[in-house]
């Protein structure tokens, strides 16, 4: 027994003298951090190393994760950058850590991390790498007492998620004129809880400017609770169909998948239900014959578009470290598809002069509950 | 000739075929192998706080992987360590976050408590195959899931901050991290779960070749009719080997919940007591053995995302690579049987040549 003990102390005492000497090797050097000055000969740009780390779930999640490695491809495409994505094991600050860790030790110095799980991860990476920028899309760095920290070389971005919602409300409301709508939404989170205001805002705009009677009962303003349950949601968008509601409006995840499954069982057997989608265009997800979709139009984030716009910037050198951003309808971050085979062009006319409206400061959609259901 | 293999050489062989398909993978892709597994290597090693990191990857792996090998001994296959470890973890939160002790005392209730949680785990799938005969595997598995939605309610109704999804931070003085190690190996996650994890190992080398029971313990694995003849109480040494079983697996829990992460994220089966199965197999089920198979599987999870970011190896093939050799590694019985078969063939065709028998 003492000999394999020592025979295991001294294999240890091996891999750590080996791996000191290595670690010596691999220190940092200051002068490698890429230094992008203003060019416009793009595509020449494999200094620039973007990376990103997936939240929970997978690079093609149709949601947070994909949104932010397509806008990193987009700008890959237009500037030449190297790029990679790692998914961690797990969704621990430890797993994160590691794999910002790897990222950055591989020269990925420009570190793109979707979603606040990653707030205290970023709040830890910020001070432990200053080489390195870091984009924390809807959070800001904090030590787990919600007080934000935002380092010189971290931007935090956040979503006017409610105007979204003001529209794809207004949207709905104006196409079915008349009828029920409800809401399902994943976690009670402020990102959810914005585009659940926003959506019923739009809805008593219509009611009010345009003379639609669209009805909203708060029994069916329901969040699930998780944003992977897809039976809980497929149950939770029956009960409301079930109620007589004609549309609702899934801010969930994967739970929105199951409310878009059920509605695509539904819609084949010839009833009129519609779901709207968020984040991404879900236009696609909603087809259930070959052409017709469920999808009556959906509140997009412009996710892509943020990460895309912060490497713009750090191409330019005018990275907006130590700020906090919104994306709302004045840049562009915020709204419906453009396109939407299943809204009349006087609908998507009405949008879009409310969304001018907007950006003009006319309307003035409240990020706040108030009044309105949960 | 000797016909068995020893089992140092099986585990080896075995390592060494599931590290051959995953070259084989890498190739099948267009990777270099030896850049890839190079970089692997060096991912888990090539700095101080990179080890840490793989020890402390590894420290939850030691553990499972000793609750799996110590079943193993007594003949049992307890695939519920992660309800194991979910139920200790979350026993040492729920004391973590509510009592207000100096640092020592508080981490040795939780501690006590966390051994305690998972042993209850494991006793009760123990007392259904001593009395009713119920096969440990379904009981375990079982087992598992009635952990997870337990968890799921009790952190949603009791530990919340403001995260749904998740139970609140424990303060600092009720994690396993303390700031020198934090400090010595440069930001690291490793904490004193690592401790932790190296005293269970020694306790149960002592116990499995030193005491009584242990002996007691190894009997009924060899041989449970053998060992009634001989005046064992088997009944009694299932439940207890699955009650051992258990609280190793509740202390994976506290390392993992309380020194590893900060928080019970719910919803979630650790893959940790999983992992800990082919920890077991691979270290042949003694304690030394899954010290040094948890290491290597602490250097593949640490590694494998620099070697995703140094090559065009992406995760996923990256985590199949890591399955591969994981499930070459468990197949060390095929191995042996394999072997077995090559030495027949050999002797056959002597015999065949020779004429003679």
């Amino acid at each position: 027994m003492k000999k394999t003990l020592s025979i295991i102390l001294s294999l240890m005492l091996v891999v750590a003298l080996l791996a000191g000497c290595n670690g010596g090797e691999t220190t940092e050097d200051p002068t490698a951090t890429p230094t992008p000055e203003p060019t416009v000969e793009f595509g020449d740009n494999t200094d620039f190393k973007v990376g990103m780390v997936t939240d929970a779930g997978t690079i093609d999640d149709k949601s947070f994760n994909q949104g932010t490695w397509e806008g990193i491809l987009l700008a890959a495409d237009d500037f030449g950058l190297d790029t990679k994505y790692l998914k961690p094991d797990g969704t621990t600050q430890a797993e994160y850590l590691t794999e910002i860790g790897n990222l950055f030790d591989a020269g990925y110095k420009f570190i793109v991390t979707p979603g606040f799980k990653f707030e205290t991860t970023i709040f830890e990476a910020q001070t432990k790498y200053p080489d390195a920028k870091f984009i924390l899309l809807d959070g800001y760095p904090h030590v787990g007492d919600w007080a934000p920290v935002v380092a010189e070389n971290t931007v935090s971005i956040f979503f006017a998620e409610q105007e979204a919602g003001f529209y794809a409300g207004l949207a709905t409301a104006l196409q079915l004129e008349d009828g029920e709508v409800g809401f399902i939404g994943g976690m009670e989170i402020p990102a959810v809880q914005k585009f659940n205001w926003g959506f019923q805002q739009g809805i008593a705009y219509a009611n009010d400017t345009y003379g639609t009677t669209i009805v909203m009962n708060a029994d069916n303003f329901i969040y699930e609770g998780s944003f992977s349950n897809v039976a809980g949601g497929q149950q939770l968008a029956a009960g409301m169909f079930d109620k007589g509601v004609d549309a609702i409006f899934c801010a969930a995840g994967g739970v929105g998948v199951g409310a878009i499954n059920e509605a695509k069982t539904r819609a084949e057997g010839g009833e009129d239900v519609w779901i709207v989608g968020v984040d991404v265009d879900q236009y696609a997800d909603g087809i259930y014959d070959g052409t017709n979709s469920i999808i009556l139009t959906s509140a997009m984030k412009g996710i892509d578009q943020a990460a895309y716009d912060m490497i713009l910037a750090e191409t330019y050198g005018t990275f907006p470290g130590g700020e906090m951003l919104t994306y709302d309808s004045s840049n562009n971050g915020v709204g419906i598809p453009s396109e939407n085979p299943n809204l009349s062009d006087d609908v998507v006319t009405k949008v879009l002069k409310a969304f001018d409206e907007v950006v003009a400061g006319t309307i003035i959609v409240a990020s706040e509950q108030g009044s309105l259901i949960k | 000739m000797k016909k068995e293999l020893n089992e140092v050489t099986k585990s080896l062989i075995a390592t060494f075929l599931g590290l051959l398909a995953g070259a084989l993978l890498m190739l099948s892709i267009g990777s270099n192998p030896i850049e890839g597994f190079t970089y692997l290597l060096k991912g888990g090693t090539m700095s101080i706080e990179r080890i840490g990191n793989t020890l402390s990857t590894a420290t939850t792996l030691i553990l499972t992987g000793l609750s799996v090998a110590f079943a193993f001994r007594t003949g049992l296959f307890n695939i519920g360590v992660s309800g194991q470890m979910l139920i200790g973890g979350l026993c040492a939160t729920i004391v973590g976050l509510t009592l207000d002790f100096p640092r020592p005392i508080l981490l040795f209730i939780m501690l006590i408590v966390a051994i305690i949680g998972g042993a209850i785990w494991g006793i009760i799938p123990g007392l259904l195959k001593a009395k009713f005969n119920v096969h440990e595997v379904v009981a375990t598995i079982m087992m598992n899931w009635i952990a997870l939605w337990v968890v799921y309610y009790t952190v949603q109704a009791f530990l919340i901050d403001v995260q749904e999804t998740q139970s609140a931070d424990l303060p600092a003085v009720a994690q396993l991290k303390v700031p020198w190690i934090t400090e010595l190996f440069q930001g690291s996650s490793l904490n004193l779960g690592l401790v932790v994890a190296l005293l269970a190992v020694i306790f149960i080398k002592i116990i499995l070749d030193k005491t009584t029971l242990g002996f007691e313990l190894k009997a009924v694995g060899f041989n449970r009719d053998a060992a009634l003849c001989n005046g064992i109480k088997v009944s009694r040494n299932i439940i207890l080997s699955m009650m051992i079983a258990g609280g190793l697996a509740g202390l994976a829990g506290l390392t993992f919940y309380t020194g590893f992460a900060e928080n019970m994220q719910i919803g979630i089966l650790p893959a940790q007591g999983f992992d800990g199965i082919a920890v077991a197999l691979l270290g042949i089920s003694t304690p030394y053995g899954v010290l040094i198979a948890a290491i290597f599987f602490g250097i593949l999870h640490t590694g494998k995302g620099f070697m995703s970011a140094m090559t065009d190896i992406p995760p996923q093939i990256a985590n199949t690579i890591i399955a591969i050799i994981i499930y070459f590694t468990a197949t060390s019985l095929l191995i042996q049987r394999l072997w077995v078969k090559i030495l027949r063939k050999k002797k056959s065709k002597k015999n065949a040549k020779g004429g003679v028998d």
